[in-house]
C-alpha cells in the first residue's frame, strides 16, 4: 500500500484532490504537492528560496486550508515553489519552514482552497481527505 | 439519506419544477428549478440539485431557492443558483457569490459590418491579445497606490469615468451604474490589496475570454435596436471578474466566518455554505468588503473595454468609417445584492445571492437606463468557446418568478480533466480555425478544458428560460474571435 499520495478527481467545474498520508505533516506535504502539479508549475532550480510562516490553530480542515492558501499566494505573489516543508508545533499553532525554488511559469491559476465537504479522516494507518479548489 | 432522483420534482409548469421542504428534514424553502425535462434529468449526474437542497437550509431565507437550466455543481451553493433572504432576519453566505465576486460579461456594438473587417480579423485578433493582458500570473501596466486602489473600489466604474477610461454612457449601461455603495476598503484586507493592485485592468485565465461576434440573427427587432445590435454587424464581448482581489476576499471571510457559524448556532451540511446574519458585525464586514470586490470587477471590465477601444482604432482607423464600440450594457453573474421583490404578494427587500445567474430586470424596473425602460434589461449569455452566445432580455414573469434573475451561460457538463482526455487542445485550435475562428490562446491545455463539447448546448439553456418566461430571445452572436488566457 502507498502510504502517501494523491490523486486528481473528477468535478463537473472545478477541480477536486484526493490526498492521503501516513500522518497529518504528510497530508499537508501531499497536498501541496498535488496542488503544484494542477497548477502546472514549471520551476527554476537555479535560484533556492526558503519561507516561514505559521498557520493558526484549528481543526485539521482549517489548517490544511490556511496552509494551501499560504502556498497558494506564495506562488501568485512571490513565485516561490517550496518542495520541501519543515512543521513544528508550536503554541501559536504550526511553524512551516520551507525551502523551494522560483518559478518560471505555471499553467492554471487556482482561484482558491474551499470548504466544500471538506473533511480530514484520521483511520488507523493514515490520514486522508478531498480537496475541491476553484479554478 | 434521501435519494436524489428526478421522483423527487414535481411539475409546476412546462419548464418549471419543484422539491418540496418535506424531503428533507432540514430544508427551510422549496427548490425551483427552472429547466426543460432532459435538462434537468441530465443534471442528475452531477451533485448540483444537492446542492440547492443543502443551500435551502440557511436561515432567513424567502421564497424558494431557484436554479437555473445551465446549473452545474460547484461548491456549497450550485452554480446557477439564486436565494433571497430576509436583510432584517437572514444571512450573506461569501459561499452563495463565489470566489470571483462580481464575476460578469460586457457586451459592447458597433456600427461596423463583418464585410468591412472580415480581411482584418487577424490583425485584430493579435492587437486585442497584445492590448489586453491575459493569461496566468499576468499583471497589469496599470499601477494604483493602495489608497488609489481603495478610491477605486469604493467608485467602481465611476472611478473610471474620473480617470478618464469610461464615458458617462458606460457607466449608466453598467448594472447598478458600476457601483454598489456601502463598499468599505476598511473590511479588505491587506493581502487583497497588495493582489488586487497588480491586477486591475487584466482578463485572467479559465473560462474568461474577449471575444469580437458578428450579430448572427435577431429575433426582437425593438429590444435589438434599442440595444444597438443589428444582423450582420460587429459586437464583442469581455468575460472576467474581480481577479485576485475578489479571490482573497472571499477567502478572507469563508475563513473569518467559519467561527461566526458557530457563534450564531448555525448548523449547515456543507462548510463552503458559511454565512453570517445580514445584521450582525461579521455580516456587515463581509458586505463591505464584498462591495468592494463587485466594484473592483465592474472597473476591471471598463478598462479591458477600454484597451479593447485602443485595439479596434490601432487596426481599424482610417480602413472602416466608424470602428468605435458602444456599450450595449455590463451585467454580474456572481454577486450579493439587495434588491426590493414582490414575495407571496407582499413587496420586501431581501439579499439576492446569484451565483452562476444573471439579473434579468423585466420592463419598467428600478434602476433601469432609460433606453431599456421598455424593453427590459439586457441578459448575456455567452456559450462555450467557438459556439453561439445569446442576448436576451429580463420579463415581468422573472420578476414575479424567479427574484428577476436568469441563465449565465451554457454551463458545464464534463470535467475538466475528461476534457483534455478527450480534446487535444491544438487539434481544437485548427478545428476552430478552419470554422474561420481567430484563436488566441494562453495554453493549449485550458483551450482543450474549455472545449465546446465540455458544455451544455446554449440553445437548449436557452429554450428553458424562454419557455419557462423569466427571459425573451433578442439576438444570437457568433464568435469571429476568441481570446483566451
Amino acid at each position: 500500500m502507498i502510504l502517501s499520495g494523491y490523486e486528481e478527481v473528477e468535478h463537473t467545474a472545478d477541480i477536486a484532490l484526493r490526498v492521503w498520508g501516513e500522518d497529518f505533516f504528510t497530508l499537508l506535504r501531499q497536498s501541496a504537492k498535488g496542488m503544484y502539479e494542477l497548477m502546472g508549475i514549471l520551476e527554476n532550480p537555479g535560484q533556492p528560496m526558503k519561507v516561514i510562516f505559521t498557520i493558526d490553530h484549528g481543526s485539521a480542515e482549517m489548517q490544511l486550508v490556511d496552509f494551501l492558501n499560504e502556498v497558494l499566494y506564495i506562488v501568485e505573489n512571490q513565485a516561490g515553489y517550496y518542495d520541501n516543508f519543515t512543521f513544528i508545533n508550536t503554541r501559536d499553532g504550526i511553524d512551516v519552514h520551507a525551502s523551494g525554488y522560483k518559478i518560471i511559469s505555471y499553467q492554471r491559476n487556482i482561484k482558491a482552497v474551499t470548504f466544500h465537504d471538506l473533511e480530514v479522516i484520521e483511520t488507523k494507518t493514515r490520514f486522508e481527505t478531498t480537496i475541491t479548489f476553484d479554478v | 439519506m434521501n435519494e436524489i432522483s428526478f421522483d423527487i420534482f414535481t411539475q409546476i409548469r412546462e419548464f418549471e419544477w419543484e422539491i418540496s421542504p418535506d424531503f428533507r428534514s432540514d430544508m427551510q424553502v422549496p427548490v425551483r428549478v427552472f429547466a426543460s425535462k432532459s435538462l434537468l434529468q441530465d443534471s442528475l449526474r452531477d451533485r448540483s440539485i444537492l446542492q440547492a437542497i443543502n443551500v435551502t437550509t440557511l436561515p432567513g431565507l424567502v421564497g424558494a431557492v431557484m436554479v437555473m437550466p445551465d446549473m452545474h455543481q460547484g461548491y456549497g451553493f450550485p452554480i446557477g443558483g439564486v436565494a433571497a433572504t430576509d436583510i432584517e432576519t437572514g444571512v450573506i453566505s461569501p459561499g452563495g457569490i463565489g470566489y470571483d465576486i462580481n464575476c460578469g460579461v460586457r457586451l459592447l456594438s458597433s456600427q461596423m459590418s463583418f464585410e468591412e473587417i472580415k480581411d482584418l480579423l487577424s490583425i485584430l485578433a493579435t492587437t486585442i491579445n497584445q492590448y489586453c493582458p491575459s493569461g496566468v500570473g499576468v499583471n497589469s501596466d496599470l499601477s494604483l497606490s493602495k489608497n488609489e486602489l481603495a478610491d477605486a473600489c469604493v467608485k467602481g466604474a465611476k472611478w473610471a469615468k474620473v480617470a478618464g477610461y469610461a464615458s458617462q454612457e458606460d457607466v449608466h449601461h453598467t448594472e447598478a451604474n458600476g457601483c454598489l455603495e456601502g463598499a468599505d476598503p476598511s473590511k479588505v484586507s491587506e493581502r487583497a490589496l497588495s493582489r488586487g493592485r497588480t491586477q486591475l485592468g487584466t482578463l485572467g485565465g479559465g473560462n474568461h475570454f474577449i471575444e469580437v461576434d458578428i450579430v448572427a440573427q435577431v429575433f426582437d427587432e425593438k429590444a435589438a435596436n434599442a440595444m444597438g445590435l443589428h444582423k450582420g454587424m460587429i459586437a464583442a464581448q469581455i468575460h472576467t471578474g474581480s481577479r485576485g482581489f475578489g479571490h482573497q476576499i472571499c477567502t478572507d471571510y469563508v475563513r473569518q466566518l467559519q467561527s461566526a457559524v458557530r457563534k450564531y448556532g448555525i448548523n449547515l451540511p456543507d462548510k463552503q455554505l458559511v454565512c453570517a446574519p445580514i445584521q450582525c458585525p461579521e455580516g456587515q464586514d463581509y458586505l463591505g468588503a464584498m462591495r468592494c470586490g463587485a466594484n473592483y470587477a465592474f472597473l476591471n471590465r471598463q478598462l479591458l473595454a477600454n484597451r479593447l477601444r485602443e485595439a479596434f482604432e490601432k487596426v481599424l482607423a482610417g480602413k472602416v468609417d466608424n470602428w468605435h464600440l458602444k456599450q450595449v450594457y455590463d451585467i454580474a453573474h456572481n454577486i450579493g445584492k439587495f434588491e426590493r421583490h414582490t414575495i407571496d404578494g407582499e413587496e420586501k427587500m431581501v439579499c439576492i445571492h446569484r451565483k452562476g445567474a444573471t439579473r434579468a430586470f423585466g420592463p419598467g424596473s428600478e434602476g433601469l437606463p432609460d433606453d431599456f425602460a421598455e424593453i427590459g434589461q439586457p441578459v448575456l449569455v455567452p456559450g462555450s468557446m467557438g459556439t453561439a452566445s445569446w442576448v436576451l432580455a429580463g420579463t415581468q414573469l422573472s420578476m414575479e418568478r424567479s427574484f428577476g434573475s436568469s441563465c449565465h451561460g451554457a454551463g458545464r457538463v464534463m470535467s475538466r480533466s475528461q476534457a483534455k482526455r478527450e480534446v487535444w487542445g491544438e487539434d481544437l485550435l485548427k478545428k476552430l480555425e478552419k470554422e474561420g475562428i481567430e484563436i488566441r490562446a494562453g495554453s493549449m491545455a485550458g483551450l482543450a478544458e474549455e472545449a465546446p463539447q465540455a458544455y451544455k448546448d446554449v440553445d437548449r439553456v436557452v429554450e428553458s428560460v424562454v419557455g419557462a418566461g423569466i427571459a425573451k430571445k433578442v439576438a444570437v452572436l457568433h464568435p469571429l474571435i476568441v481570446i483566451k488566457g
